[in-house]
């Protein structure tokens, strides 16, 4: 490997916190949109710094060693950052995605100081760090600094309910921190490094290890925290709803799934040799996702507030993602990576969608908006073929994820969990349908005196042109349906396998044709049925509004918005995932 | 290593989750926060030690003796670090939904609630719990 490339890595993250610094230190005497001109400037040059590691690293992983400090004789003691092709794309995709949020947000702020921008890059450069690092005390570092910068942006509004949802979100991620802190504390006491590959080696010779399940246990639960997972899900729903709309672009975009991305990787990588683990692993990722896929898909459908219901879609999505991750086989794990950009491209714009309908119509909820997204109909048109996407519509890279998920799940014969992963889709886009219709087209029954939103008012920025807030949405539209399926095809083959740490197996399955277009049917379906309910026979609708209304009241219930429930069901969940590592 | 360390750094961090859960105050929750991260502390410091060695400073002794994990007290430091920030970060939040909300009680100062149906009139959405104050 020459050394050229391994000098690029520690830039992509370097220059993000330079900038950072900068900006702070000279924010008072910077000209109005400087802020906005540099950060764009740094995300673009993460972008192609990425993307130029990750071509290079097509031939094989590419390790650099800060100070120097390589390991001799087998003995880790240096941090470094290692990227394959795969993880180098990653951060490519997370560049262009801040590019395009940094564009969206221009002018979104008056008198910022440039404040977001530096917490935004700071947030930038934990991500890319994240993504890059092959040490899991480095990996704990930059999930505390995405945190941090993630907990002050979410409240950046300063009003009532952002700070309640900022709090909910604090308390919940700083508990996956203290359960990750823990986890690395105990796989180090045991193989005596930080390294990747030092843990890896060290698990793989000590056989069956209580310690070594429960270090899993406890970084399993933390990286399930950040992605949202059930029983680990409900500070999103509170968090993404009441953050700046750019804001919710980064988290359901990229924050949310690069947890799985390091559940993916721990879990491939590190903990590789643990029989164990890995016969606890389909049954916990398969089992949870499954679950989460439907759970979050219902609780999409159930929300008039726009972007709660998109947080609850990105729920659900993470489930679809973890159960790619359980078949703990190349197709799945690259399916799972593809549907990470796929995911974060099309959730992306319509949280920008949702943005742009909170600053020209001063409004967030579906009913009180109805037909009033009819001035800005390019939108509408973006918001219906986002919906679409989600759904499962055949085109672009998402639909390459989740093929290749469905595949991988087809091929292990899963087949619950295959049709969670489409009946989770088709739920989450029935309700971006059904609200698009609404909002666009003024479809639905009249709702008269409901029309008043109960939740507090909220409103953005609105005097900023239409067009500047739709380019970037579109952009990311674009994107996820021009990235060319055949170059994917070819390279996530040996991009996964080297992702896994696994010889390459060639082509991967995919699942089969016909279930993407029944999610999109159902998609179509259910959208319909809400909007058209009373339209509808009684026969049709009785046995549904009966059976349907027990299980949601409870689920409403459940989804409390107190902290203390948070906590407890924390406690559920690190118990369930322990009993299970116990049981296998 | 006895069991000791990992059996007083379970019952911590256990003892903080049950505050957090049973929290009426955000002060006192933040406190708790602290005390499931004094779990953290104790947990990596019982797994760093050794008995009958010297802290990892070489000054006045010749390198090679015994000596108490050093990477183990950086990740305490590190931990530390990170426990400050939060707890600061925490306390702000608190006191901006205290100028806000006037309540430090967490069932008051509920985000957006399922359905959009809360935000002001907490509680609400519960079906057997009728809005207050309408009349």
């Amino acid at each position: 490997m020459t050394a050229f490339p391994a000098l690029l890595l520690p830039l992509p993250v370097a220059i993000p916190l330079v900038l950072c610094a900068v900006i702070l230190a000279t924010a008072h005497i910077l000209p109005g949109r400087m802020p906005d001109i540099l950060a764009i400037g740094a995300a673009v040059s993460v972008a192609i710094l990425s993307a130029v590691i990750a071509r290079h690293a097509a031939q094989g992983p590419i390790v650099y060693w800060f100070g120097g400090w390589e390991p001799k004789d087998g003995v880790y003691l240096g941090i470094g950052f290692s990227v394959d092709e795969a993880s180098g794309w990653i951060a490519a995709f997370i560049g262009v995605l801040y590019a395009l949020t940094f564009v969206f947000a221009w002018g979104f702020f008056d008198r910022t100081h440039g404040h977001f921008h530096i917490l935004m890059l700071l947030f930038l450069a934990a991500m890319v760090g994240f993504s890059f690092t092959r040490d899991m005390f480095n990996l704990f570092v930059w999930f505390e600094v995405m945190s941090v910068a993630a907990f002050a942006l979410t409240a950046y509004h300063l009003a009532e309910s952002s700070l309640a949802g900022a709090i909910n979100f604090t308390v919940v991620n700083s508990l996956a921190g203290f359960l990750m802190l823990g986890g690395i504390g105990l796989i180090y006491a045991q193989a005596g490094t930080l390294d990747f590959e030092g843990i890896a080696a060290a698990v793989a010779h000590g056989g069956r290890d209580p310690v070594v399940a429960g270090a899993f246990c406890l970084v399993a639960a933390a990286l399930m925290i950040k992605g949202a997972i059930v029983p680990f899900q409900f500070w999103l729903a509170d968090a993404h709803a009441v953050a700046p709309s750019p804001v919710s672009v980064i988290f359901s975009g990229s924050m949310v799934s690069l947890g799985l991305f390091g559940l993916a990787k721990v879990s491939s990588v590190v903990f590789a040799g643990s029989d164990q683990v890995q016969q606890a692993l389909p049954i916990l990722l398969i089992g949870l996702g499954s679950f989460t896929a439907l759970l979050g898909g219902w609780m999409a459908l159930l929300q008039r507030h726009l972007k709660r219901m998109l947080a609850f879609s990105t729920i659900s999505h993470a489930g679809i993602m973890l159960a790619g991750i359980g078949a703990l086989t190349a197709g799945g794990t690259g399916g799972m990576l593809v549907y990470v950009v796929g995911h974060g491209l099309v959730k992306g714009a319509l949280f920008m969608i949702a943005g742009i309908l909170l600053a020209t119509q001063a409004s967030i909820d579906e009913i009180a908006l109805r037909g009033l997204g009819r001035g800005i109909w390019p939108a509408g048109i973006a918001m219906a073929l986002a919906g679409l996407l989600l759904c499962g519509l055949p085109l672009g890279a998402l639909d390459q994820g989740t093929r290749l998920v469905q595949g991988a799940l087809a091929q292990q014969g899963h087949g619950i969990a295959l049709a969670a992963t489409a009946i989770g889709a088709a739920l989450t886009g029935a309700a971006v349908l059904r609200a698009a219709g609404r909002i666009f087209l003024g479809l639905g029954p009249d709702p008269g005196d409901e029309a008043g939103a109960p939740s507090e008012d909220e409103r953005e920025k609105a005097n900023r042109p239409l067009w500047l807030m739709l380019a970037p949405c579109c952009a990311l539209l674009a994107l996820d349906v021009a990235i060319p399926a055949e170059v994917i095809a070819q390279a996530l083959p040996r991009a996964a396998a080297a992702f896994m740490h696994r010889p390459d197996a060639g082509a991967l399955a995919e699942g089969p044709a016909w279930l993407p277009w029944a999610s999109v049917a159902a998609g179509l379906a259910g959208a319909g049925y809400g909007l058209f309910r009373n339209r509808l026979p009684k026969v049709v609708v009785r046995p549904v509004s009966a059976t349907q209304s027990a299980p949601t009241r409870a689920l409403e219930i459940l989804h409390s918005g107190l902290i203390g429930d948070y906590a407890a069901w924390l406690a559920v969940g690190v118990a369930g995932i322990a009993a299970v590592l116990a049981m296998v | 290593m006895s069991v000791l360390p990992y059996a007083v750094a379970a019952w911590l961090f256990g003892v903080g989750l049950y505050g957090i859960a049973t929290s009426r105050n955000f002060i006192h929750l933040v406190g708790c926060l602290g005390v499931c991260q004094s779990a953290t502390y104790v947990l990596l410091l019982g797994l760093g030690y050794r008995w009958g060695s010297i802290a990892p400073i070489f000054y006045d002794h010749p390198p090679g003796t015994p000596a108490v994990d050093p990477v183990m007290q950086a990740l305490v430091l590190t931990d530390i670090v990170v426990g400050a920030t939060l707890t600061a970060l925490l306390l702000v939040l608190t006191v901006q939904a205290h100028k806000r909300g006037g309540s430090l009680d967490p069932e008051k100062l509920r985000p957006m609630r399922a359905g959009g149906k809360s935000g002001r009139s907490q509680g609400s959405s519960r079906v057997d719990e009728p809005a207050r104050g309408s009349r």
